[in-house]
């Protein structure tokens, strides 16, 4: 391969990496917003706590699985226990509280972290076996970008699987529908948003475990990708998985290979993007509810 | 960031006070320092200014990080009629014939100067790369950043390449098409005015690809990211930066003194937050801040006073040594520092006696760090002048 075609592959890889990257993120976001139509502000701010757990756990045992496993699910604890004692309340109460609350939410887990871990960045390496490059068509590619890649496409299938194949996943869908209809049937409705809720933040954290040896942990962390995150989630649909997924990776080569030929006008190509499909489909790609 | 700014103005207010304080108005007093917080808020910074002013009744004010930060800030001190030193941002614009403001002093080098200086460490001092890249952030201060190198490379390097240049959003997250781009334009040294995040992200990710071009910059120098590239990713960094002095570091006693004082006092008193890697050495940025608040100091034990009129009689055309041995001085009619810059070779701990020439003889042992350091000569990093502004008219580049 010449080395011009081979930059143009590899940009399309680094668009594939990051429109894994913000599927990610933007996946435990849509399943919040999206099918539970909660306006979580906070939701980036969740993404920066785990990856703060995930500093953490990795320091106390130096095992980068573990800390994939365990950084999820204590910011899921964490979802879990807004959506239950803060969130429930204010949601009949429409967007606009959830919008303040959550924003406020976020000024705490802010506060947090500086509290324990302070305002400096601290260091996260990317774990020795997924250090380094590895030849892709011939190119040097560094291995943990592709390990991102494959871990967003195992979460799409998890969530796949969880929502079209299990009967949790049809009450999940129901709901989204017609919540009250559910409720009727005798499904315990508190306990399936908060179930969802928890994945939702559960997402955000596997994002921010995935994302910590790429970029700098420091508390400004969130405000990083939140912006992409949401433009993502109302460009593909409230509630599509499907759609955040192809938007996220319409969304990175868009990024990659507007650097690469329109470079000065590579931050605005997303925002195009969605004017364009929302003047066209107000209801986002795939997005049946507006 | 803020708690360097504060413990850099503290340890030089501490010092005084242990030393019986100032001479001002006929009686010795104590220097006292007001912690306040812009937030990187315009609205906010306003609100603090006008509070230190009104209501805490300070005579100067001190900062900051962020150019857009210390215009309200000398904006506040022209209002009030109160002194303010900028130690920390770095656009020119903030003396020129527009924001030129009696009352403020700005003590920093300027993007101007830092351009220029690396273009000229290329040109005179190097000698080997010529081709460039120019990758820094798609906002004023990052364009005036790339300004000054290309004005530089004009002026001393006219054989050199600028074989790319680009501005990213501002806390961009994926630098990777970036660095691709890089790679393939075949440049030798990649010139970004990156401030963190965005110059910690873009180094990591360039090693994470296997990218190994040294960056030329001023602001990859925070220790906590620099361990977590590591020694290699860190070899042959380009730091210019305005607390240096040429090799070895340390060479007064006064010097010395000063180094392990802050040293000692690092590892046996401090408690968190300033207990942390980041604030192990006096010197670098904290070295910078530290000096420049010893000479604000200076000039007011000097004037006698903290009548802000007498300050500014004695801080204009004023000449003052940093323990370093640098001097500085005060161009008169703009306000803006001359200084020799000093350009650092990042190298690994084994190399870095050449400028750690005392016991443990390393700056830190998890990255590359100072090592060869050459000096970028005052006249040839001469402060950009704004011809507009009625003060300097008629004045050379020296402000005489």
């Amino acid at each position: 391969m010449d080395p011009k075609t081979a930059m143009y592959v590899a940009q399309g890889i680094h668009g594939l990496a990051y429109g894994m990257i913000l599927f990610l993120v933007a996946s435990g976001l849509n399943i919040i917003f999206g099918m539970m139509g909660i306006l979580n502000l906070a939701h980036a701010s969740f993404f920066m706590l785990s990856a703060y757990f995930s500093y953490q756990f990795l320091s106390m045992t130096g095992n980068f699985w573990l800390s994939l496993l365990l950084a999820p699910v204590a910011t899921a604890f964490f979802g879990i226990l807004l959506e239950r004692f803060l969130l429930r309340k204010m949601h009949a109460l429409g967007h606009m509280g959830e919008l303040i609350l959550t924003v406020g939410v976020s000024l705490v887990i802010l506060a947090g972290v500086k509290i324990f871990w302070g305002t400096e960045s601290l260091p996260l390496k990317i774990p020795p076996f997924l250090k380094g490059l590895v030849s892709v068509a011939g190119m040097d590619y560094p291995v943990y970008r592709l390990f991102v890649i494959g871990l967003a496409l195992a979460v799409l299938a998890m969530m796949a699987l969880l929502l079209y194949k299990t009967r949790l996943g049809k009450i999940v869908r129901a709901a989204v529908s017609d919540a009250d209809m559910v409720n009727a049937l005798g499904i315990n409705m508190p306990l399936v948003f908060m179930f969802v809720f928890g994945v939702g933040t559960w997402l955000a954290g596997v994002a921010g475990v995935a994302i910590a040896p790429i970029l700098l942990v420091f508390p400004g962390l969130a405000d990083q990708i939140g912006m992409d995150a949401f433009v993502v989630v109302v460009t593909g649909g409230l509630g599509s998985l499907s759609g955040a997924f192809i938007v996220s990776i319409i969304f990175g080569l868009l990024s990659s290979y507007g650097v690469q030929f329109l470079s000065s006008l590579a931050p605005l190509l997303m925002f195009l993007f969605m004017a364009i499909v929302l003047a066209i489909k107000p209801t986002g790609f795939f997005g049946e509810r507006e | 960031m803020g708690q360097i700014y504060y413990i850099s103005a503290l340890w030089a207010a501490h010092d005084i006070n242990k030393r019986g304080g100032l001479l001002v108005d006929g009686k010795k007093k104590l220097v006292e320092v007001i912690k306040a917080d812009h937030m990187s808020k315009p609205d906010q910074c306003k609100k603090i200014c006008e509070r230190m002013v009104l209501q805490e009744k300070v005579h100067i004010l001190w900062g900051t990080d962020g150019s857009n930060m210390m215009k309200i800030i000398n904006e506040t001190a022209n209002k009030y009629k109160v002194i303010a030193q900028n130690t920390a941002s770095i656009a020119d614009e903030l003396q020129d014939a527009t924001n030129f403001s009696r009352y403020a002093f700005m003590s920093s080098f300027s993007t101007d100067q830092v351009g220029r200086g690396i273009a000229y460490y290329y040109s005179q001092i190097r000698k080997k790369e010529k081709k460039f890249y120019i990758l820094c952030q798609d906002y004023m201060f990052g364009h005036a950043m790339a300004e000054g190198f290309k004005k530089g490379l004009k002026e001393y390097f006219p054989q050199a390449e600028i074989v790319g240049e680009d501005y990213h959003k501002l806390f961009l997250t994926d630098f990777a098409p970036y660095l691709e781009k890089i790679k393939g334009s075949k440049a030798e040294v990649i010139y970004t005015g990156d401030w963190i995040p965005d110059a910690a992200n873009l180094l990591k990710q360039a090693r994470q690809m296997g990218i190994t071009l040294p960056f030329a910059h001023i602001f990859l120098d925070e220790p906590n990211f620099l361990h977590e590239v590591g020694v290699d990713g860190t070899k042959g960094l380009v730091q210019l930066s305005q607390y240096g002095a040429e090799n070895p570091n340390f060479k007064t006693p006064e010097q010395i003194k000063y180094y392990k004082t802050w040293n000692n006092l690092w590892k046996t008193k401090w408690t968190a937050p300033f207990n942390t890697r980041l604030f192990e050495h006096g010197t670098g940025n904290i070295g910078s801040y530290t000096q420049q608040t010893y000479w604000l100091l200076s000039v007011i034990e000097r004037a006698k006073s903290t009548d802000p009129e007498r300050i500014i009689k004695v801080w204009e055309g004023d000449s003052y040594q940093y323990v370093t041995g640098k001097i500085m001085k005060m161009r008169p009619c703009d306000h803006k520092a001359i200084q020799d810059l000093h350009i650092f070779e990042f190298v690994p701990p084994e190399q870095q006696k050449v400028s750690f020439n005392i016991p443990p003889y390393y700056w830190y042992q998890g990255c590359s760090n100072v090592g060869p350091t050459f000096t970028v000569p005052a006249e040839k990093v001469l402060p950009l002048m704004d011809r507009n502004l009625d003060r300097c008219k008629g004045k050379n580049d020296w402000g005489e």
